[in-house]
């Protein structure tokens, strides 16, 4: 399970990178750096339903004190 | 662009200015918006700086010229030791490489100036005031801080003195100047290049302070983290390095080491760059293996961010993280050695002239490589058993600090101070300086490996009495490299103030590079127009033959 | 316009050294509030004000100088440069945070408790001490608070992150509305992203409220008090600058800055705020989940 957040994880931080990227290097009028961070958002909202659904089915469970 | 929003009044002069010269008075240089003028500050600060950290070495080899406790108290002794290291570090080096910076690579791509000029004035303006608020901390109650330059948990969270929040912000404040001037250098690079300047044409000091930037950018904000945990653990009862809290006081070891390798890197890799200009000028060869110097320029920084727990071989890490970090730091010397290869082989059978800077630069070359060695005898992790914290380091990082990192600033001011003030320092002095110097330097450093590889810990006061004679030996030298700074001062001043008049731009004959290009004394604006290509591949320092 | 194909290089400047001169109270001042000055606190609100005004002020003459055109493409460019590497030392910054998370998680906690070849360790210091995490009851209970609990995923932080990923989604909206010119889905956009920041904020305070009021998890918590609230505290400082960063955006967008082919700030601000946005997902999910 972890490591399906990670992998997820790896993908918006790649999107969110690439956004970075483009907005140094296109400069203005490209439309490369808000397709990255429509990319980054859809993720995490993915990663957080995902989540959400891991937890529904009992593969993980929050932080907690046992 | 008739754009303009119609009630807009800005107060620039944006049509003349590229016509006008500096302002006057002294408001010219707290406004500066110029490289050059920016350069010149940094440099000044960096070398009021350094002599007031050479003032408290001085303090400390006279402290240590006979066992027993002679001079001053111990505690005053190690906010000394712990003062010399911040201010060097962080108050000599560091900003006398942004000042080369400032002042080189815009001319030496093509630039009409920095890329972002404001930001470039606030990155000197934060210094004077970290500078100061770093030695007010001498005078407060409880004294200054007295822990080391690697100021290690839990001496200077639970046991400091009150003046160690200070200390916090001070570096708080150095490392945003450092940030700030580390962005403003990679955007001048990447953005400011003569347009038909490539990557793999700019000159290697530009290459080298690039990395050094990027590296700059990685690790300050690191050491922020540390000595904002630092501040919270002191203040508001967090226990990052309180075991009693299930924190570690080694763990902020990690942390601080995560920043300080990189930091080593930082005030060296510039050297290699100014080192890698000077040798093809009075060799009279181009650079042998630029490429080379750039991947493994490149390589030296990717891998000093892997390496950090070298410094940590006592610590009771586990084996396996020992033998990883041995063999992590063994591989950097590949590339270290890759350059020394190339500087000595751009010599060879050059026709070598030895002027003043390369002097110092092989000197640097001689003498940075003897640190590198001790390097390597330290990173061997059961050998390190017996160096750790003696004075066989104090040596190591000297070698490759004072006459790799300082001698290639000097080397630097040598090279291009004619070029900044259109005069020529008094040859035959700076010659004599040269050799007090780099004879007593030798004198100063090389015995404390004797002393090291014989048991002698750093940072005390006292020690027993078969360490006397070295000692004293080191401490004669420690005394007349001092006194040589005097001597570097006066061929400064004296250059700028009353040096013979240069009117050559190539200020020396065989130097090639496009800082050579403008007039000389550089005037106070320079590249509005950005070179051609068959100039800048004409002034190459490392293609073509010379 | 001939000034357009010339760098701009601006003619001197007052704000860095009024930038200095508050910073240097402000933190000057901090330090000695921290030993019990009282000047120290006045010194401290005085460098506040400062910067505030500093800021303020320098951006506003960028801002002035944007709009009158004085600023070709490579100024533009230099400007996203700086940007872009300056978040990347935010990123650097939060790392040592997120580090010494992880270091104390997998490696000083467990080595307490005696794993490895630290089994002397735990013996000798608290032999009583049991590794798990999250790290309740500290090593030694004299010196740190115990907490009688933690925040749990459930409550508030999963509510905070719906509220963060959807200002990511209406910034975004906001974005495309740019590149389309609609200005008034802009502000739309806009405002939502604003409004959801300060109910992210607003909730935050309520669960720091909550921590220190009923559950006793303090800074003073031992190791995971200090990394939960050193993260999320610095996370949260980010969201508040970010939020103004938006407020500034969009009074701009309304006195009709930007336009499809000139809009820096507006591109630098977004990515702040996505970058913000990951960081707390990252907090979400290392903190509150795994
Ligand atoms: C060939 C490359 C190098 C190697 C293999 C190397 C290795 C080491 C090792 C293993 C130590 C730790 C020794 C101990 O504490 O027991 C050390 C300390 C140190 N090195 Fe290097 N080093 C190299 C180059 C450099 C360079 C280029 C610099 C700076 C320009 C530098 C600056 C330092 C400093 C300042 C310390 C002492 C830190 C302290 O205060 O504890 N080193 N080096
Ligand atoms: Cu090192």
């Amino acid at each position: 399970m972890k490591y399906i957040i990670l992998v997820f994880f790896i993908f918006i931080i790649y999107s969110l990178g690439s956004a970075l990227y483009y907005m140094m290097k296109d400069g203005d009028g490209s439309r490369r750096m808000v397709k990255a961070l429509t990319m980054r958002i859809s993720l995490s909202i993915l990663l957080f339903i995902f989540v959400i659904f891991a937890f529904w089915m009992g593969w993980i469970q929050p932080t907690g004190v046992t | 662009m008739a754009t303009t929003t119609s009630d807009v009044q800005i107060d620039i002069d944006a049509h003349d200015e590229h016509h006008h010269g500096p302002d006057k008075g002294l408001m010219r240089w707290v406004k500066t918006t110029n490289h050059k003028d920016i350069g010149t500050l940094y440099l000044w600060f960096a070398f009021t700086m350094l002599l007031i950290g050479g003032a408290m070495a001085m303090v400390i080899r006279a402290e240590l010229f006979q066992p027993g406790l002679q001079l001053v108290e111990p505690q005053f002794f190690n906010q000394m030791t712990t003062l010399h290291g911040l201010i060097m570090v962080f108050g000599a080096i560091m900003p006398a490489f942004v000042g080369l910076a400032n002042w080189q690579i815009p001319l030496m791509i093509g630039a009409p100036d920095m890329a972002l000029p404001r930001m470039n004035n606030w990155s000197f303006w934060i210094l004077p005031f970290a500078g100061a608020m770093l030695l007010s901390t001498l005078f407060m109650e409880g004294g200054g801080p007295a822990f080391g330059w690697t100021f290690y948990a839990p001496l200077s969270t639970t046991f400091a003195p009150d003046s160690t929040d200070f200390f916090i912000f001070a570096i708080h404040m150095l490392g945003f100047s450092s940030i700030m001037g580390a962005i403003n250098i990679i955007a001048t690079v990447m953005n400011m290049r003569a347009p038909d300047m490539k990557l793999m044409d700019m000159p290697l000091f530009v290459w080298t302070w690039l990395i050094t930037a990027f590296l700059l950018i990685a690790a300050m904000p690191v050491l922020a983290g540390a000595v904002t945990m630092m501040l919270t653990d002191r203040n508001f009862g967090t226990s990052f390095f309180d075991a009693a809290g299930g924190g570690d006081p080694v763990m902020f070891q990690h942390i601080f080491w995560f920043f300080g390798h990189p930091e080593v890197y930082i005030m060296i890799l510039p050297a290699f760059g100014v080192v890698s200009q000077i040798i093809p000028t009075f060799a009279r060869k181009p650079l042998f293996g630029y490429s080379s110097m750039v991947y493994a320029t490149a390589s030296i920084a990717l891998l000093s961010f892997v390496v950090w727990a070298h410094h940590m071989f006592l610590t009771g890490m586990p084996i396996a993280g020992q033998m990883y970090f041995m063999y992590a730091t063994i591989m950097i010397s590949v590339p270290t050695g890759v350059k020394v290869f190339n500087w000595v082989t751009t010599m060879w059978r050059g026709s070598m002239t030895f002027e003043t800077p390369m002097l110092w630069a092989v000197a640097f070359v001689i003498l940075f490589t003897i640190g590198g060695f001790s390097g390597l005898m330290l990173g061997v992790a059961p050998v390190d058993i017996q160096y750790h914290d003696t004075y066989f380091v104090v040596a190591h990082f000297h070698y490759v600090l004072v006459t790799g990192a300082l001698f290639s600033i000097i080397a630097a001011v040598f090279y291009w101070l004619p070029k900044w003030c259109g005069r020529m320092y008094n040859e035959k002095l700076a010659k004599i300086h040269f050799w007090w110097a780099v004879i007593s330097v030798n004198v100063l450093f090389f015995p404390q490996h004797f002393l090291g590889l014989a048991g002698m810990p750093r940072r005390i006061p006292d020690y027993s009495t078969q360490f006397a004679d070295f000692n004293m030996i080191s401490s004669i030298g420690g005394f007349a490299f001092g006194a040589s700074f005097l001597l570097l001062t006066y061929i400064i001043v004296n250059c700028i103030r009353n040096g013979e008049p240069v009117k050559d731009e190539r200020v020396w004959e065989s130097a090639r590079g496009l800082e050579w290009t403008v007039a000389t004394p550089a005037p106070y604006h320079t590249f509005n127009e950005p070179p051609k290509k068959a100039e800048i591949l004409n002034e190459s320092s490392h293609i073509g033959a010379h | 316009m001939q000034s357009n194909n010339q760098y701009f290089v601006p003619h001197g400047s007052y704000w860095p050294i009024v930038g200095s001169v508050g910073m240097a109270s402000l933190l000057g001042g901090f330090a000695s509030s921290l030993h019990g000055n009282v000047l120290g606190t006045g010194l401290m609100v005085l460098g506040l004000v400062i910067i505030i005004f500093m800021v303020f002020g320098w951006m506003g003459q960028v801002v002035l100088e944007s709009e009158s055109g004085i600023y070709n493409k490579q100024v533009d460019r230099s400007f996203r440069m700086g940007m872009g590497w300056f978040i990347f030392s935010e990123v650097m910054f939060f790392a040592a945070f997120f580090g010494a998370l992880w270091y104390a998680r997998n490696l000083a906690v467990p080595w307490l408790g005696g794993e490895g070849n630290n089994f002397f360790t735990g013996q000798v210091l608290w032999p009583d001490f049991k590794a798990v995490w999250p790290l309740i009851q500290v090593p030694d209970v004299s010196k740190y608070t115990v907490p009688k609990g933690i925040i749990h995923a459930w409550e508030i932080p999963a509510i905070n992150t719906l509220a963060l990923l959807t200002s990511g989604a209406t910034l975004t909206w906001a974005h495309w509305a740019l590149l389309n010119n609609k200005r008034n889905q802009i502000i739309a956009g806009l405002i939502a992203t604003i409004v959801l920041g300060v109910i992210f904020l607003a909730l935050q305070v309520a669960e720091y409220g909550e921590a220190y009021q009923h559950l006793d998890l303090k800074l003073t918590s031992g190791i995971y008090g200090s990394t939960f609230f050193m993260l999320t505290g610095f996370h949260g400082l980010h969201v508040t600058l970010g939020t103004i960063m938006l407020i500034v955006i969009l009074m701009r967008v309304i006195r009709g800055h930007f336009n499809p082919e000139n809009h820096f700030g507006f591109e630098g601000v977004a990515w702040y705020w996505h970058f913000v946005d990951v960081v707390w997902l990252g907090l979400f999910i290392f903190v509150y989940w795994l």
